[in-house]
């Protein structure tokens, strides 16, 4: 005979927030290096 | 040549970018890679290189990483941190954490998760409660939730706080 069964506790829901704060930094002086280093150079050609 | 060198440089950036904010994280790793090989000393790349780790689940090499280059990684204590957390390492992950001067909100978020994993449920309620008055973001509900857990698990160990 399969012993009684019994209440216990469920797992509480738990999430994972600091997931979402794992972010790329900001690229936009690296890409801005970029244009600003076009003007630079056609400055300097023409 | 140098200009060149410099103009390649912003053009792998601008790839980079990219890739990264269509969430194409394993072209983005390849990016950063090529970066790095090229310019060694660039921390944004590193930094995208461990994002990529992070959301590829490849935390295992997200930490060995960081752990290989030092002078880049006092900047990516969360990084290093949560990469701990995930690979069930809770004690070394809150010794870095511990490390930091100051904790920014992330490094609080992942701090109360990290308690709640060492089942150091006091502290990680205060700790919760220090970010819910303070904090004003799109996860309440979910940082609510993740207090009534530990308010449970207060409960069942039989805590004499107050709820």
């Amino acid at each position: 005979l399969p012993p009684e069964m019994q209440p216990i506790p469920c797992k509480p829901l738990f999430f994972d927030l600091a997931f979402n704060f794992v972010e790329f930094p900001s690229l936009e002086d690296k890409i801005e290096a970029a244009a600003g280093g076009k003007k630079g150079g056609a400055g300097l050609t023409g | 040549m140098a200009t060149t060198k410099e103009s390649n440089l912003s053009a792998l950036y601008v790839e980079l970018n990219r890739f990264a904010q269509n969430g194409e994280y394993e072209r983005a790793l390849k990016t950063a890679n090529k970066i790095l090989q090229q310019f060694p000393g660039e921390e944004k790349a590193f930094h995208c290189k461990v994002v990529c780790f992070i959301q590829l689940s490849r935390f295992q090499d997200g930490l060995k990483a960081i752990l290989n280059q030092p002078k880049f990684s006092q900047e990516l204590v969360f990084e290093k941190a949560y990469c701990q957390y995930r690979l069930n390492q809770p004690h070394d992950a809150l010794k870095t954490l511990n490390a930091a001067t100051s904790l920014s909100s992330q490094l609080k978020e992942l701090k109360a998760q990290i308690l709640y994993r060492l089942e150091r449920y006091e502290e990680c309620s205060d700790t919760y409660r220090d970010i819910i008055k303070n904090t004003t973001d799109d996860y309440e509900d979910e940082r609510e939730t993740n207090l009534a857990a530990v308010m449970a698990n207060l409960c069942m160990e039989g805590s004499n706080r107050d709820v």
